[in-house]
């Protein structure tokens, strides 16, 4: 994982994408991770062809936001949950509602495979100060006290309402699972929102290669509410 | 019809259908005459959405006029427009410059179910041309009215009595509800499958196919037509959708008789039978559509 | 405007109308055409871009201080011709080789022989040598023409397939899915591959025998032909020669004999030898998995043999089909592109060729040149001193790839026309830009000995000219040619040459070709040949035993490895690498591995891995598939960031001079 920053300002909001690119080897959708307003930051990690030739590239090509966001401005109760490094849309919402002072309306539960794979440690170490924050990871190490255990375990413990909204991001078999017990617990599937990760490429709804059902997810999502696409059978790869 | 091409190619660089060894084909065409009836041996989709080019330049395109399309090739167009037109800038560009002239069939053709999404004649059409014997009769856009003014009005009854006729003689598919039918586990899909060598072929024959794959090329970006048969289609860095072949059938076939339906009210479809021509393995997309899928 | 040309990927040939860039670059399928009906597989629709990249060379080069300096025509042709004339001086003609291409033209073919003969030297080869040597050899000595008997229409007209060691949905995917359609109509397919293929997975029989046991497999079938026989005695009777031999060696060859060596249950060689004896017309279709052996010859001979065995030649719906890998590699073999033979499968030794002294008014050179397999070997230990190679990439696609480096770093002069600056060209002195096909005129003669026309659709880009006339340019200047116009004034001289070629012209061979032979007797072409008789009388039967491959699995080595291409990729990728949906969906090196395997050795699926064999070791990515049994890996040869035939031992058939692609011990190491 590595971060980017550039000079230009974000014009998105948390949950949106941009088009990145490296001129001659192609582009990626990579979702900003700084909020609305502050300077334009992603965290990748070198995964495909582009994402590791990013890295060191003396120029970056850049084009977007595109999609949608999360809706946070609408809910009072906003419960975070983002699994392993699904995290940077989470780190923009932060940072958008930090901006606003609203940072008391958000809670995050994130969830890593082990100590060594949380994401933006020492940020999470200062949001702690104002911010709700849990921290799991599947397996622990000798150093690791937090707790141990799956992501959708903790939302248990939210001590916001069963009104709450849920953002979910993370690996598909995480988002599958917090969905299952969110809805067990009592959360309505309106007010859940999953960011979904597609091969996108145009970003505009015009290549077609990120439907999920009826959908684009550069288009109508990546930012999708639940009851709209909880019908469709591809929802989770 | 010979002085309203002379009108029209005034205007626009004309391109039209044209015999090669026996396959008809799309060329430039400088007089009417050497414009071919038949039905072409492809849609030409090409002339909206080039199979390969640069997108980092958009130049100005010329006016275009293409004669001979076939109405299931250009109703093609007008369903894509629903998904496409206005979002993609080259598509836009080149749809707005580009003057269609339809000549409807005379005759079914063989395989051909047009019929079940609407039929010959076209609602929406630049120029639409049906031949009666030595009598061209033409329906005109708004757009392009300029071109008529010296001749006769006649009411619409010639066309609907010629769309009875021509609805008569070919069978018209159980389309309706279509896309509440299909079954998302139904055997067809591994069926096909076990044949399908993932050619491309359906994709790229079809009217209202408009996917295409972007990559660079040392200082240039560029799209390609794509498939959706194919793998890499939806392969990511968060794995694959559909990995397997049979999903992938599926999903043409969901776009087109569900997706599509559910999000812009319409088939993508018009039952102009390219793909099953092109089909190097004989699948057949009116199985599809005539599957009882209530027995599985 | 659009062009009628011919598919530049496999030697199927289909022909293809390609739009110019005023009309949209598509590519169409030809509905007329007697080879496609107007079908194409991925490669002919997508595998076009190639052409249009940036990275095409534009302009010849010529290495100065270890860097590639941009020079004129004029420069290249004189550093070229100075410096071939002046090694032909001092060490003679021998001291030169020439490797040419399955993927030019005939025309081109042609050329670059003459070019190497007229300058006095047999060392003339190219990628026939690794693929179809063994089908030409041996079906000219059973039959009298190396060439596949029937057409691919004509398969049609089967009723069962037999067919061995070719994944044809993949590798010829429009004959493969007329097998695919006439199996699913109920014909009856028998396929023997150790590979779980497409193919393999209609089968109604799917034997899955071990790697380089062809001969033993092809016996016992014919074994249990005689034991119930089935096989065709009035065609044995009065058109074959040489029965009772074959017959003593096969009958040591019971399937439960066999079993151990081919791991094949005798039930299933009874049910094959049914299959393909009474269900007739029998159509025999192979390709690499019988030739690329250090058996190939053998193994070629062999089907021939079962062939002859049911009376499957000669007659439409039955016959034998050595699928062609490359575009033109029926064609290029035709034209004498091989060390032993002159145009027309006339022998380097033969009397016949005074014909060629007559014909190019030169005394030519009648002794075997060197094959592919040994020109690099030669350049090492100084024999020979230049090479120039044309539409090849020998630095991906030869075995022991560490000899051919050393070989082409001991070369004075090293030239590589091609298309783009693949790995092979990056180690020249000299590179000179080469048109595609779809820039040039000329010939290609496919897998069913169609000729068929190449039309030009697309200028080159920059200074990159089609390769007869670079060659026609060389030849002025060192071979004293007199100089061609036009590839149709090549191809009149080929009609000349090559007397099955003698009917054909450019006007009759378009639009849809002609199967040769075509000559005054048959004036269309012939779609199914031996009909009444052989060239040489009557078909020969050939004893074959069985000896094993040249690598076995042992204690540390205990994988066999089985190389090959894959659907999007063809060779070593030079084209298809660089177009963008081919590229897309095989984007990098892999090595197809059992799940027992796989478990076993604790490999996890996209795994980097380590496959070492006796020869050499790369470094590649798991992918876990049932298509490969346990004990047997796939690699494909494509990638050059990791080449596999560093795998892949010396071992040469002794008959045909092809390395054994097909079976090296391997071992894993994560």
């Amino acid at each position: 994982m590595y971060s980017i920053e550039f000079k230009t300002k974000n014009k998105g909001k948390a949950g949106q994408f941009y088009m990145l690119s490296v001129p001659g080897v192609g582009e990626a959708p990579i979702s900003v991770a700084s909020g609305s307003g502050r300077r334009l930051v992603f965290t990748i990690r070198s995964i495909g062809t582009v994402t590791a030739r990013m890295k060191g590239s003396k120029s970056v090509g850049l084009r977007g936001p595109y999609g949608t966001y999360w809706p946070w401005k609408d809910n009072d109760e906003i419960v975070a949950v983002a699994g392993g490094i699904g995290v940077p849309p989470i780190r923009s919402l932060i940072e958008e509602m930090e901006d606003s002072k609203m940072t008391e309306r958000l809670e995050v539960l994130y969830g890593a495979r082990s100590p060594s794979d949380i994401v933006y440690k020492n940020q999470f170490k200062e949001w702690k100060k104002d911010l709700d924050i849990h921290i799991t990871v599947d397996k622990g190490d000798s150093e690791w006290k937090g707790s141990v255990g799956f992501v959708p375990s903790l939302l248990k413990d939210s001590h916001f309402s069963k009104n709450a909204a849920l953002f979910v991001i993370g690996p598909p078999l995480m988002m599958m699972n917090t969905v299952k017990e969110a809805l067990k617990l009592g959360y309505k599937d309106d007010r859940i929102f999953l960011s979904l990760e597609r091969r996108m490429e145009c970003g505009i709804g015009v290549c077609g290669h990120c439907n999920v059902g009826q959908y684009y997810a550069c288009e109508s999502g990546p930012i999708f509410n639940y009851s709209t696409v909880k019908g469709e059978q591809e929802l989770f790869l | 019809m010979k002085e309203v091409f002379a009108a029209i190619s005034k205007d626009f660089e004309t391109f039209g259908t044209i015999e090669k060894e026996g396959e008809v084909i799309f060329d430039k065409v400088n007089d009417f005459e050497h414009i071919s009836e038949k039905r072409s041996r492809y849609a030409p989709k090409e002339f909206l959405i080039k199979r390969n080019e640069n997108v980092l330049l958009l130049e100005e395109q010329t006016r275009r006029a293409v004669f001979g399309v076939k109405s299931c090739d250009l109703k093609g167009f007008y369903q894509m427009d629903k998904q496409i037109l206005g979002k993609d800038p080259f598509y836009t560009e080149r749809r707005e410059k580009t003057l269609f002239v339809n000549f409807v069939c005379n005759e079914p053709c063989d395989g051909g179910f047009c019929t079940s999404f609407g039929g010959p004649i076209l609602d929406q059409y630049d120029l639409q041309v049906l031949r009666d014997g030595k009598d061209y009769h033409i329906m005109v856009s708004d757009k392009f009215k300029e071109y008529f003014n010296d001749y006769r009005e006649e009411g619409d009854s010639f066309f609907s009595r010629f769309s009875e006729s021509f609805n008569s003689k070919m069978d018209v598919l159980p389309v309706d509800g279509l896309e509440g039918r299909m079954k998302w586990n139904s055997g067809l899909w591994k069926e096909f499958a076990s044949r399908c060598i993932s050619c491309g072929a359906c994709n790229f024959s079809c009217p209202t196919c408009y996917c295409f794959d972007l990559y660079d090329d040392e200082n240039e970006r560029k799209r390609e037509w794509d498939s959706c048969i194919l793998s890499g289609f939806t392969s990511s860095s968060a794995g694959n959708v559909r990995k397997d072949l049979d999903e992938r059938l599926r999903q043409r076939f969901y776009h087109k008789y569900v997706y599509f339906k559910k999000s812009k009210g319409e088939y993508l479809c018009t039952g102009c039978n390219r793909c099953v021509e092109d089909c190097p393995v004989g699948i057949d997309i009116k199985e599809v559509i005539t599957h009882d899928y209530s027995i599985e | 405007m659009s062009v009628l040309t011919v598919c530049p990927y496999c030697g199927t040939g289909c022909q293809i109308i390609v739009n110019d860039s005023d009309t949209g670059e598509r590519v169409t399928g030809y509905s007329k055409s007697p080879v496609n009906s107007g079908k194409l597989c991925i490669k002919g629709y997508s595998g076009l871009s190639y052409n249009f990249s940036k990275q095409r060379l534009k302009y010849p080069q010529i290495k100065r201080n270890g860097e590639f300096v941009r020079v004129t025509w004029e420069e290249a042709f004189g550093e070229v011709s100075t410096k071939l004339l002046g090694i032909i001086k001092r060490y003679g003609p021998d001291a030169v080789a020439f490797q040419s291409s399955a993927k030019c033209t005939n025309e081109e073919n042609y050329l670059m022989q003459k070019i190497a003969r007229l300058v006095g030297t047999n060392n003339i080869d190219h990628c026939a040598r690794s693929c179809h040597s063994p089908t030409a050899l041996g079906l000219i000595t059973t039959l009298g023409a190396g060439a596949a008997t029937g057409s691919i229409r004509s398969l049609e007209d089967s009723k069962t397939y037999f067919v061995i060691g070719s994944n044809t949905t993949e590798q010829h995917p429009i004959i493969g899915t007329e097998i695919v359609k006439e199996r699913k109509k109920g014909k009856n397919l028998v396929v023997a591959d150790p590979r779980k293929t497409q193919l393999a997975e209609l089968a109604t029989l799917h034997l899955q025998f071990n790697p380089g046991t062809d001969v033993a497999l092809l016996n016992s079938i014919m074994y249990s032909i005689l034991e119930e026989q089935l096989q065709d005695e009035n065609f044995i009777e009065s058109r074959t020669q040489g029965y009772t031999d074959f017959k003593t060696e096969v009958e040591k060859y019971a399937p439960e004999v066999t079993e151990g060596i081919t791991g094949i249950d005798p039930q299933d060689i009874r049910e094959a030898a049914r299959l393909i004896a009474s269900e007739r017309p029998t159509a025999i279709l192979y390709a690499m998995g019988i030739t690329q052996h250090i058996h190939g010859t053998e193994n070629v001979m062999s089907v021939s043999n079962l062939a002859l065995l049911t009376g499957n030649i000669g007659v439409r719906g039955s016959g034998i089909f050595p699928l062609r890998g490359q575009n033109n590699v029926q064609g290029s073999s035709d034209m004498g592109d091989l060390s032993e033979w002159y145009p027309g499968y006339v022998p380097v030794d033969s009397p016949r060729v005074k014909k060629f002294e007559e014909l190019w008014q030169k005394t030519l050179p009648k002794t075997k040149g060197l094959a592919l397999s040994e020109m690099f070997d030669a350049a090492a230990d100084g024999r020979i001193k230049a090479i120039y190679v044309m539409g090849e990439n020998p630095l991906v696609t030869e075995t022991a790839i560490s000899d051919v480096e050393k070989g082409i770093e001991n070369l004075e002069l090293f030239v590589v026309q091609d298309i783009f600056m693949t790995l092979t060209a990056g180690a020249a002195d000299v590179v000179l830009p080469a048109a595609t096909s779809l820039e040039k005129e000329g010939t290609f003669t496919n897998t069913e000995r169609r000729i068929q026309k190449v039309n030009k659709v697309f200028d080159p880009p920059g200074e990159a000219k089609p390769d007869w006339w670079i060659l026609n340019e060389i030849g002025k200047r060192v071979a004293g040619i007199r100089g061609y116009v036009s590839p149709r004034m090549i191809f009149e001289e080929i009609g000349n040459a090559i007397p099955s070629y003698s009917g054909a012209s450019y006007d009759n061979i378009y639009p849809t070709g002609k199967q040769w032979p075509i000559n005054s007797d048959e004036p269309d072409g012939t779609e199914i040949l031996h009909t009444k008789s052989f060239p040489i009388g009557r078909g020969k039967f050939i004893p074959v035993s069985y000896g094993p491959p040249a690598e076995s699995v042992d204690e540390k080595y205990d994988l066999i490895m089985t190389t090959g291409r894959n659907y999007f990729h063809y060779h070593s990728g030079t084209m298809s690498r660089r177009t963008d949906i081919l590229n897309r969906e095989s984007p990098g090196p892999y090595a197809e591995i059992s799940p027992e395997d796989a478990k076993r050795l604790g490999v996890r699926n996209s795994q980097y891995i380590t496959i070492e064999s006796r020869h050499g070791s790369i470094k590649t990515q798991a992918r876990i598939t049932n298509r490969v049994p346990a004990g047997i890996i796939f690699v494909p040869f494509h990638f050059d960031e990791s080449r596999v035939n560093r795998l892949v031992g010396k071992k040469l058939d002794p008959l045909s001079k092809i390395p054994e692609f097909k079976v090296v011990a391997v071992r894993v190491l994560t």
